[in-house]
């Protein structure tokens, strides 16, 4: 059952990855790496990883593709030809490829993979925030602070300043 | 959730010995909070508020300095109360309370909101005081990211201006990269030190303490090797050392005035902070790897930040690259704390002595750069000392520190160091020092000679520029300000004993 689908998940997720690349319309796109990003998550709750499964839904395929749309209506991007690759980029892929292969090659040889432990508890979102809410009280506060001052600087930065009424 | 675990946990949460970074919060919130509530003609006193919340801080810090605080962990091992913490935070709240003042010269100039600038200061400021202490990867990252962002807001804050939102943008992106360098460090240093079982509680990699345990008994682990470069090499963005100081002309030249002083000042110390609190606590095992690449670091910055300085008209930029140059001699310093224990010490009195002379000069070139903030370029001080003598004055004395003139206080924390590295045996690394200090002396003295000295240009026939509007004078709380920072550079000069007594271990 799991093995079955693991299959179903990885090919989901590696073909619209692929679409992703391949398709001439950057909204289609923007869709399948939206697809792809399902198949991710469905990966990661067969890992016994659900809660990095909730998170890439809430913030890769909420915030980051959403704000990948906009971007593409802003921009108005119509589909077109795709240009030939520079001998620069060839050179890149082909080495990016190789190094991945080696990796992977050196993995499946070499690896001596340590036995994994008997029992491990799936960390459940109460374990998450236990830790969140004692163990790193502090740094969870500070983040506040750090978003808080994000959020103004967006603010001050787009938005059109009118000088105070001075007396 | 056991009681048990919950008491232990706010045993160790104590929340009053951050005082000092709680009330900066607060006193940012309380800003925002007194914008919304007074009516719009009572806002120009709000930077005010900022500046006394800063000062009031700076006194209660400075009263409890007292207390020997030694290395006592707190929130689980998040912050690590000590001695450098709390000349940290001192540093950190005296450079704000000056930011403040320029900001209240510049803001007011430019057509941007004001309160927010305050708040971003604030918050920024408790930040780094955080960062000065932390004990742990994760209480590190998240007050690093905090000053970080809070930089990327406060170097394009003049929005209007398509140069500063240029360096905000070049900011963004190198500081991004470098975030993403130093992520990268961390992560293999979790990943090389694993969980570290020890009487029941769990260690992780990101503990510093696990990090020291893991590399003593491990020495020449690659993975930790290497995750130790790269977090070191996040860092030296920070600093602005050779390889990694690619951003600082450009984004020092766009910055508003205040920003780049905080910048140079802050940012650069904020650096050092960090540098000496991984190199001597978490990664001392490391020295072996560390000294030959710091020392490597140092000798380049010094020879890029002396050589492209020489060639520059613009006195940010200039700033910029000289301050590269500075951090090369610190990073001498932080060489030699290797061998010598007090060298440490040597190199926060350095920082004082150059937050003192930056002050000055940046707070000269807020006054000089005139109405429209324009006057940033050599030739804009021509004439300054017969107009404005004060400035002048002030002026000789701030770049003469930076270059290390005796008897200015420049000059007494270049010996210091200087005698650190000696007793270390750096004379390479010295040499290197020492021709770089005779170069920084030519482009200094040319910002004097151009403030001082009149050079008779024939007047060109048909180009009849306009003469540039007088330099306004400042008020009575800049003339104050300037003479303490000018008062106290040439008195650190005569007299160490006020600064080293309590910088330096008897």
């Amino acid at each position: 059952m799991s093995d079955t689908l693991f299959i179903i998940l990885s090919v989901l997720t590696v073909a619209t990855a692929l679409l992703v690349v391949l398709n001439k319309n950057a909204v289609n796109a923007a869709m399948f790496l939206l697809l792809s990003l399902v198949g991710l998550a469905g990966l990661f709750v067969l890992l016994d990883a659900p809660l990095l499964a909730f998170v890439l839904i809430l913030v890769y395929a909420g915030a980051v593709v959403a704000l990948f749309l906009f971007i593409i209506m802003l921009l108005d991007t119509t589909p077109g030809r795709f240009p030939a690759f520079k001998p620069m980029t060839i050179a890149a892929s082909v080495l990016g490829a190789a190094l991945l292969a080696l990796g992977i090659l050196s993995l499946s040889e070499r690896a001596v993979l340590p036995l994994p432990p008997k029992a491990v508890a799936v960390p459940t979102m109460k374990n998450y925030a236990e830790q969140l809410f004692t163990t790193y009280l502090l740094p969870v506060q500070v983040v506040g602070f750090m978003l808080l001052i994000a959020m103004l600087g967006v603010i001050v930065l787009s938005k059109k300043y009118t000088p105070e009424e001075t007396k | 959730m056991s009681t048990e675990l919950l008491k232990a946990v706010a045993a160790s949460n104590e929340w009053w010995a951050l005082g000092p970074e709680i009330i900066l919060a607060c006193a940012a919130l309380g800003l925002l909070v007194l914008e919304l509530v007074t009516p719009k003609a009572q806002h120009r006193f709000i930077p005010h508020a900022a500046g006394m919340a800063l000062a009031v801080v700076l006194a209660g810090v400075a009263l409890n300095f007292g207390k020997i605080w030694d290395g006592e962990e707190l929130f689980g091992g998040l912050i690590r109360l000590s001695m450098p913490g709390q000349v940290a935070r001192v540093f950190f709240l005296l450079s704000s309370l000056l930011v403040c003042f320029l900001a209240t010269v510049c803001l007011p100039r430019a057509r941007v909101p004001r309160v927010e600038f305050y708040h971003l200061l604030l918050v920024v400021t408790a930040a780094l005081m955080l960062l000065a202490q932390s004990n742990h990867f994760v209480m590190f990252f998240v007050a690093l990211e905090t000053v970080t962002i809070g930089f990327y807001i406060l170097v394009s804050y003049y929005r209007e201006r398509a140069s500063s939102l240029e360096a905000g943008l070049k900011y963004l992106v190198l500081g991004a990269l470098s975030s993403a360098i130093l992520l990268f460090g961390i992560v293999l240093l979790y990943g090389a030190v694993g969980r570290v079982e020890a009487g029941g509680v769990v260690h992780t990699g990101f503990e510093f303490g696990t990090v020291l345990t893991f590399l003593r008994e491990n020495p020449g682990n690659f993975l930790a090797t290497a995750g130790a470069l790269l977090v070191i090499g996040g860092v030296a963005f920070k600093i602005g050392a050779f390889p990694f100081q690619i951003w600082v002309p450009d984004v020092y030249q766009g910055a508003p005035t205040p920003v780049t002083a905080f910048l140079a000042v802050s940012s650069k110390a904020a650096g050092f902070a960090v540098l000496l609190l991984l190199v001597h606590g978490a990664f001392a095992p490391l020295a072996g790897v560390l000294v030959p690449v710091l020392s490597l670091l140092a000798a380049a910055t010094i020879i890029f930040g002396n050589l492209s300085a020489l060639t520059q008209r613009n006195t940010k930029r200039l700033m910029g690259l000289s301050g590269v140059a500075h951090a090369g001699y610190l990073l001498i310093g932080v060489v030699a704390s290797f061998t010598v224990p007090w060298a440490a010490g040597a190199v926060w009195f350095y920082l004082f002595t150059y937050l003192l002379a930056s002050m000055a000069v940046f707070g000269v070139m807020a006054y000089v750069a005139g109405p429209d903030d324009s006057g940033e370029e050599l030739d804009h001080y021509a004439r300054l000392a017969r107009e404005r003598p004060f400035l002048g004055a002030v002026l000789a004395v701030g770049v003469g520190s930076l270059a290390g003139i005796p008897p200015l206080a420049g000059f007494m924390g270049k010996l210091l160091l200087f005698v650190a590295a000696f007793h270390a045996q750096l004379y390479g690394l010295l040499a290197v020092a020492v021709v770089g200090v005779v170069i920084s002396i030519f482009y200094y003295f040319g910002w004097i000679k151009a403030a001082w000295f009149e050079i008779w240009t024939p007047p060109a026939a048909g180009t009849d520029s306009p003469a540039r509007p007088l330099p306004a004078g400042p008020k009575w709380v800049g003339v104050a300000a300037l003479a303490l920072l000018t008062f106290a550079t040439v008195l650190l000069g005569f007299f160490q004993a006020p600064l080293s007594g309590w910088l330096l271990p008897r």
